[in-house]
């Protein structure tokens, strides 16, 4: 469950202070893999920093049941001058994934990032596909009921983006994902339902279908 | 498919496994920034050890009865080090956390008080390598009332922990205000009487220069550590005292406010 409840958040900007929500409420449909849609500035990636808990609202509350993901492919969580491998053990640590779970959870990193000895190596040394394989194996090594997603997971070479969509396939039997995506073929592919800013407000399409008619009706991309 | 568990923590055991994972990981980056990182860890207590040491070489110039320069100069740096680190940290904490608090369980105290404990764990280390270094040339490096000197430890960390605290709440707002932050540690090296004892200077100063806490606590550790040191006569223990308890109170209270979250993003 997802359930958001007056939620009011504002931006401090040079010209003054932006509200990007006020006094929203919104259940997030449950059981359901939602695609978060609207236009630049609506407030996606607002709402999906609220749902990470990496930022909190001003005033109001966000009530959460089950596990969430940190946004999916994170990079920014990486310390750069450790190993992948040290980064990995940190992930565990403040999920509470001790001893020989720890050993499987960064095996399991080790072989889905396959980058070899790099994997012992300090992460500013990698290529950004190298920095994202690690990410994206880190995501994929835990079990959430949620799945955060902000833009597409598109990353690293063919191979490793057939790999990525099978893994992510498999997780999605068990869990659920929510999607901030402009491709509206990834969230008509991914989504059974939609959640549509705009100015502030909120609209739960059930039919992702519908949902993407308003929001082309509204003047959204294609 | 590797499993976890749905075993559920409690606040507390999220927020000790969060510290613990904090500390590790600012301990081995720092350790192992470069190839023989801990040297360097060693090179500032050493390089702010030696440099006094090697002009004072030159002016053999009687410091205070009894009170050997290195020893007083040892136990000067040790609190003024910690303070200026934790102080520091903290305020850059607001920042160089943004990546790590994307994961829900970080929060942005758990990363201020991880790189507290970070420095105090570096101090704790450094200090006792220096000391036997000191006593291998000869010197009497013992503290004479080492609880007591513990306790001004104590007391740094938690005065640099509060003031921390506040200055993070002011570049919160003021994202300026860090340059000045930084610049105001410049002065008070020479502020602290790290190099020299104050009490040479005229009593109409030294009553000014006694509102500066950290000179308390650097005279403060010289008299826990050596038999026969003289401290200004404005020495105060409640001073710092007081001063670590309201910056703290009113910095929980900031942060609490959310004060020092909201305006870096």
């Amino acid at each position: 469950m997802i359930r958001l409840d007056g939620v009011t958040k504002s931006y401090m900007t040079l010209s003054g202070r932006k509200f990007v929500f006020r006094d929203l409420s919104l259940d997030i449909p449950e059981g359901v893999n939602v695609g978060l849609i609207g236009r630049n500035g609506a407030g996606k990636s607002t709402l999906m920093r609220l749902l990470s808990a990496v930022d909190l609202p001003d005033s109001g509350k966000i009530i959460t049941r089950g596990r969430i993901s940190w946004p999916v492919g994170l990079r920014g969580g990486m310390q750069k001058n450790l190993t992948a491998r040290d980064n990995v053990k940190f992930v565990c640590r403040i999920l509470g994934v001790r001893r020989s779970r720890m050993q499987e959870k960064i095996r399991y990193v080790e072989e889905f990032a396959d980058i070899g000895e790099w994997f012992d190596q300090p992460v500013s040394t990698y290529s950004s596909g190298m920095v994202a394989r690690v990410a994206f194996g880190t995501s994929m090594a835990f079990d959430f009921d949620y799945y955060l997603i902000d833009e597409v997971m598109a990353v690293g070479d063919a191979t490793f983006r057939r790999k990525s969509r099978q893994v992510f396939n498999e997780r999605l039997k068990k869990s659920k994902v929510i999607l901030v995506s402009h491709n509206m073929d990834l969230i008509r592919n991914m989504c059974d339902a939609v959640v549509y800013l705009d100015g502030g407000r909120a609209t739960v399409y059930n039919d992702v279908h519908k949902g993407i008619a308003a929001y082309k009706k509204a003047g959204g991309e294609p | 498919m590797p499993q976890t568990s749905t075993r559920t923590r409690s606040h507390f055991q999220i927020q000790r496994d969060v510290i613990y994972a904090l500390l590790l990981r600012e301990l081995s980056s720092r350790f192992g920034k470069t190839r023989g990182g801990f040297i360097w860890v060693l090179v500032e207590p050493l390089a702010h050890l030696m440099f006094p040491v090697f002009i004072r070489g030159f002016i053999r110039q009687g410091l205070m009865p009894g009170v050997e320069f290195p020893i007083f100069i040892v136990y000067g740096i040790l609190p003024f080090l910690l303070f200026k680190a934790i102080c520091l940290q903290i305020v850059d904490g607001v920042n160089s956390g943004q990546g790590i608090l994307s994961y829900r369980q970080v929060l942005l105290m758990d990363v201020f008080i991880a790189k507290a404990l970070a420095h105090f764990v570096i101090q704790a280390i450094v200090f006792p390598i220096v000391l036997i270094g000191l006593a291998m040339f000869g010197y009497d490096v013992l503290p004479v009332r080492p609880v007591e000197l513990a306790g001004v430890i104590f007391l740094t960390v938690m005065l640099a922990f509060g003031l921390g605290l506040l200055f993070a709440a002011i570049t919160s707002l003021m994202p300026d205000a860090r340059a000045i932050i930084k610049v105001m540690f410049m002065p008070l090296y020479f502020m602290s009487g790290i190099l020299f004892p104050v009490t040479r200077f005229p009593d109409a100063w030294v009553q000014w220069m006694a509102l500066n806490p950290v000179l308390h606590l650097v005279e403060l550790s010289r008299v826990m550590a050596i038999e026969q040191y003289k401290p200004i006569k404005y020495l105060s223990i409640e001073y710092p005292v007081a001063l670590a308890l309201t910056t703290t109170v009113i910095g929980l209270m900031l942060y609490r406010m959310r004060y020092l979250a909201r305006v870096t993003r």
